[in-house]
């Protein structure tokens, strides 16, 4: 049998006895399909809410001014008309944050409207809670409307023409609904996909070589008849296995969620299609290949599992960057994104997601990409095995 | 056979083997012995091929380590006192993995394993997972494992260090049955009562140089003292014995 093979099986072996590392797998193949599924279900819930949502405020004295009443009635505010209540009741009420205001209308308002003097209206809000914010600005809109109305009206009976007082017109379109807000957050959640990539093969890549030193295992096994090269391969392609296995579940678990929500409702869409899909899975074996190779390279220096946790955290930060950096930088999609590995199956997915028609070049560059970066990791892993400095230290 | 002529190695500013020179012959327990630090380690592994000599020739068998390593590793156990057994593995899966390393078909491995469970008695550990061996138990399988592929050359390196006497013992009726054998073995050690018992040939080695070689007897009549010991000492020379 092939050497290559025979520690590839013996890695294998080993890894698929370790509870602990095979939890961890099961953990994260369906932890982040679960995060995924939330953030997009709240982002949706949220989107629901804002759209149609009515506010409710709490109108004192309402009787008093029953014009305002019917413009707030108009304006898909909801308002519950109490009797007089104490600066500490309202105060109490508002803490609730049941309602955005408290609209109090005192005695003296009839009094003064009549008379035509300036009427007092009193709005209370509790402008440390934020979501209110918007629905305040509503309100103070809605009165400054009916202000206007009430002015426009007397210069009317004065026989003087209500625009005089109207030198401009502002018309305010806000295009901003709080779903394409969020949306660019369930974005980043999409990039992540291909981050857990790395994740699946590390206990593996570390158990296999720093491990293996841990255990003083090392010197014995690079005393074999066995090359450098085997060594390092077969060891690379079991973690890289896992990686494969489980992002590939993964990746097929977020499919069935994200085709069965309803995303065009927050500005995004999943129109993949099953064919589609399986590319994407092939052409992320090379990302997984990549995130195992380097993840050997890394820990084969570590003289400890410890150590090469800590090691391991290079390996981490290199997927993490760009589905966190590029959109922030707000970069087109460009061809040479397809080249980087880890932004290339994200640049991929986005671009299938949208239902972009592609073509070979940007799968043969992502699946590329990866190749070579693993490589060049086999390549590094294998030259410091087979170094003088390196049996020294084991 | 193992010759070894005039081998340097330097690493950086240390000069590690400063002309070892020696032989080895089939059917002979030839100990390595030196005070820590003499390069002992550092000639084994060029022995094996895991590290390069600066100068001179070494032939095991007839072959170049430095040329052929794989090769000359196939023909040699190699044991330290660190047996590196896998915890998850079984003895049999781990006899079997490094049998296969060495390009033993099936049906080789299954016949050997069997042997090496009646001549070390492993019944009782063969299908256990290493979890949790003691130490006797480790050196058993580690024994097994350097046996498996029947080779004629053994690198031992210091391996009774931390051993009970039971194991001890273990492992010094399995060196006796291969000297009997005709296998040529090297064994680096610090237990002078292990080179007295078991060992025809002594080398000793100091600051990287062969400073003797013959058998106990040889030496202690040579430097006119009776216990090897002290004939060990004074061969290496106190002030470096002390300093190491």
């Amino acid at each position: 049998m092939n050497k290559f093979l025979v520690v590839l099986r013996k890695e294998l072996t080993e890894a698929l006895r370790d509870r602990r590392a095979l939890c961890m797998l099961l953990l994260f193949i369906t932890l982040y399909p679960a995060m995924l599924w939330l953030t997009v279900h709240k982002t949706l819930e949220r989107s629901a809410k804002s759209d149609k949502e009515a506010m409710e405020i709490v109108v004192i004295g309402g009787d008093r001014a029953p014009t305002l009443l019917a413009q707030i009635g108009q304006r898909n505010v909801t308002a519950a008309l109490r009797d007089d209540m104490s600066e500490n009741e309202i105060t109490e009420l508002l803490r609730t944050r049941k309602h955005a205001a408290v609209i109090r209308i005192p005695e003296e308002f009839e009094e003064n409207y009549r008379a035509m003097r300036p009427a007092p209206i009193e709005l209370w809000y509790d402008s440390a809670a934020d979501q209110q914010i918007a629905k305040l600005r509503r309100l103070e809109a809605l009165l400054r409307n009916y202000n206007a109305g009430i002015a426009q009206s007397r210069l009317l009976a004065h026989g003087v023409s209500p625009a005089t007082l109207v030198p401009i017109r502002l018309q305010e379109y806000d295009i901003a609904s709080s779903a394409s807000r969020s949306a660019g957050f369930a974005g980043v959640m999409l990039g992540l996909f291909f981050a857990t990539a790395f994740f699946f093969s590390m206990n593996t890549a570390m158990d296999s070589t720093a491990g293996e030193r841990e255990r003083n295992s090392l010197e014995l096994l690079m005393a074999q008849p066995v090359r450098p090269l085997e060594l390092i391969a077969g060891k690379w392609i079991a973690a890289a296995a896992l990686s494969v296995v489980g992002l590939t579940v993964e990746l097929l678990i977020a499919h069935f969620i994200l085709k069965w929500m309803p995303l065009e409702e927050i500005g995004m869409s999943w129109s993949l299609s099953v064919p589609m899909l399986l590319a994407v899975c092939l052409t992320s074996i090379p990302l997984c290949l990549f995130a195992a190779a380097l993840e050997i390279a890394l820990a084969m220096n570590a003289r400890s599992f410890k150590e090469a946790q800590a090691l391991m955290t290079f390996a981490i930060l290199i997927p993490m960057l760009p589905p966190i950096i590029v959109p922030l930088l707000d970069l087109k999609t460009a061809s040479w994104m397809y080249a980087v590995p880890v932004l290339s199956n994200q640049t991929l997915l986005n671009e299938l997601a949208k239902g972009q028609n592609l073509g070979p070049l940007p799968f043969l560059l992502t699946a590329g990409g990866a190749i070579v970066a693993a490589i060049l990791a086999v390549g590094v892993a294998t030259w410091r095995l087979r170094s003088e400095r390196y049996v020294l230290a084991v | 056979m193992i010759q070894v002529e005039d081998v340097g190695k330097r690493f950086g500013q240390v000069q590690a083997l400063d002309g070892v020179g020696f032989t080895a012959r089939d059917g002979q327990t030839t100990a390595l012995l030196g005070p820590n630090g003499a390069g002992k380690t550092t000639l084994l592994r060029i022995l094996i091929g895991l590290l390069q000599r600066d100068c001179g020739s070494v032939s095991v068998n007839g072959v170049d380590p430095a040329r052929a390593p794989l090769q000359v590793r196939k023909d040699i156990g190699f044991l330290t006192d660190q047996f590196g057994l896998y915890e998850r593995l079984t003895t049999r899966e781990h006899l079997a993995y490094f049998a296969q390393l060495h390009g033993m078909d099936a049906a080789a491995i299954r016949s050997r394993i069997d042997e090496a469970v009646g001549l070390l008695a492993l019944d009782d550990i063969i299908d256990r997972r290493a979890k949790g061996f003691s130490q006797g138990q480790r050196i058993k399988v580690a024994l097994a494992r350097t046996l498996l592929h029947r080779p004629r050359h053994f690198l031992l390196d210091e391996p009774s260090r931390g051993l009970d006497v039971m194991s001890t013992r273990a492992l010094r009726r399995v060196l006796s049955s291969l000297r009997a054998e005709g296998s040529c073995i090297i064994m680096a050690t610090h237990v002078m009562q292990e080179v007295t018992h078991l060992c025809d040939d002594v080398i000793v080695i100091a600051k990287g140089r062969t400073v003797a070689q013959g058998s106990p007897q040889a030496l202690c009549e040579r430097t006119g003292i009776t216990s090897l010991e002290d004939a060990f000492v004074s061969l290496v020379g106190t002030e470096e014995g002390i300093a190491a």
